[in-house]
């Protein structure tokens, strides 16, 4: 695992993919999505569901960006630096490998 | 409790709203049902965490789990050097968690690296942190000495310096802003030298639960050192009956329980007046505000065992890592020891 891209930066070609150890859920109680990870729960509302649910390690997080804003119906210029951030916070926590381009899987 | 018993709590649990499942111990691998428990948990939505020594952690054994839906596996260590951590161990152990840990990520497992840090190893930290990275631990827990029960009985040995302390404190916070994204590190202080206390379990009845192996429903792993408080057992209730319910989870829940100085406190809700077992140990009454907060009007219990442990001890001589015990080993009943 040392060799993954752990701390590279986020570019228009990287392809997020959620971290093996991170599970989507749903919440029995709200009904609302969840992240699991060892010791931890991350509450996601909508668009955070969106943005994990993209992070699959295929599309590149310029694709994310476009797909994301033909869904909201928001200029991608405006949604880039709103989901950079997202996966920025993801990634710190360990939750996000980032392949960036040219990485086989 | 049978495997059937432990199969209908874990989907009684998932009902509940529950998450997150440990399945902790004592040892929870000398349950032979073990992978049959994970697979039920997974069943009920609960995400997986195995929280081990390690010993008796062999490649099938691993196998089984991986197959059964383990989500994640937690390997507790004492020390870096073998030497020292057999020593703090009490049993040759180092090794065979070192290879238990290879194992866990040959598996992909996500590993966290647990070490209970005391006087005897915080002087090593920074090579606690260096193994955790070596055996590609994704989670490191450098859980400070909490002292009820056994680690109470042996507070004298076991209690860092403050100087000790600040050092270790640098140490982490370094090693955290180094390792982000790569090594989540959990740095946990000792109650003895802070000015808040911790906020225990997120709020009595608020976020934890934990079933011993009898079935008794606790609101946290050391309730039961809490003379008095009677807890209901699975056996004859669901869980969500004692969940809202039972009196043992509604004594300490919320904040009508609180005696001043917390009942008034703007932190009542931050801290929840902090440890329960730890105020009944101290100032002999569970109700009363935990002793780790300054406020308290019975800190000087806890002060005072603080400055004595202020000087090296006699058995430490000159060497920061002296291997001679100076505590007694704790004995689990009916299990190996960890």
């Amino acid at each position: 695992m040392n060799d993954e891209p752990h701390n590279q930066a986020l570019s228009p070609g990287t392809r997020p993919r959620l971290a093996a150890k991170a599970r989507v859920q749903t919440d029995k109680l709200s009904g609302k999505l969840v992240l699991l990870y060892p010791e931890g729960v991350l509450l996601l509302n909508e668009t955070g569901a969106a943005i994990v649910g993209l992070c699959d390690g295929q599309r590149t997080f310029q694709e994310m960006v476009t797909t994301l804003s033909e869904r909201y119906g928001s200029s991608p210029d405006r949604l880039s630096a709103d989901v950079a951030e997202y996966l920025d916070r993801l990634r710190k926590r360990g939750l996000l490998d980032l392949i960036s381009e040219g990485d086989g899987q | 409790m049978t495997t059937k018993e432990w199969r209908r709590t874990l989907s009684q649990a998932g009902d509940l709203g529950v998450l997150h499942v440990l399945f902790s111990g004592g040892e929870p691998l000398v349950r032979p049902d073990l992978a049959e428990l994970v697979a039920a948990a997974r069943e009920a939505g609960l995400y997986t965490n195995l929280i081990t020594s390690a010993l008796g952690l062999t490649r099938d054994r691993a196998e089984r789990l991986k197959a059964a839906g383990l989500d994640s596996v937690q390997i507790s260590f004492q020390a870096a050097e073998a030497s020292l951590a057999d020593s703090i161990a009490g049993t040759a152990a180092h090794e065979r968690k070192r290879e238990a840990a290879r194992l866990v990520r040959d598996l992909n497992f996500p590993l966290t690296f647990n070490v209970v840090l005391h006087r005897k190893n915080l002087g090593r930290l920074e090579s606690i942190i260096a193994l955790a990275e070596e055996v590609g631990a994704e989670r490191l827990e450098l859980a400070n000495t909490q002292f009820y029960g056994w680690a109470f009985k042996n507070k004298e040995a076991l209690l860092p310096t403050r100087a000790q302390l600040e050092e270790a404190d640098r140490i982490a916070a370094v090693a955290k802003v180094r390792l982000r994204g790569k090594m989540d590190i959990l740095y946990i202080l000792p109650d003895y030298y802070g000015d808040r206390p911790k906020p225990c379990m997120n709020g009595w009845g608020r976020r934890y639960l934990t079933v011993n192996p009898v079935g008794d429903v606790l609101p946290c792993p050391t309730a039961c050192e809490i003379k008095g408080l009677h807890f209901d057992n699975i056996r004859q209730h669901s869980l969500a009956w004692i969940w809202a319910e039972s009196v043992a989870f509604n004594q300490f829940r919320g904040t009508a329980w609180m005696p001043e100085p917390c009942r008034s406190c703007d932190r009542r809700e931050i801290d929840f007046g902090g440890c329960r077992c730890q105020a009944a140990l101290l100032t002999g009454d569970a109700g009363n505000t935990d002793p780790a907060c300054s406020l308290s009007p019975h800190r000087d219990v806890l002060n005072r065992i603080v400055a004595s442990v202020q000087e090296p001890l006699e058995s430490e001589g000159k060497t920061a890592s002296s291997n001679a015990s100076a505590w007694q080993y704790r004995i689990n009943p009916g299990h190996s020891v960890t």
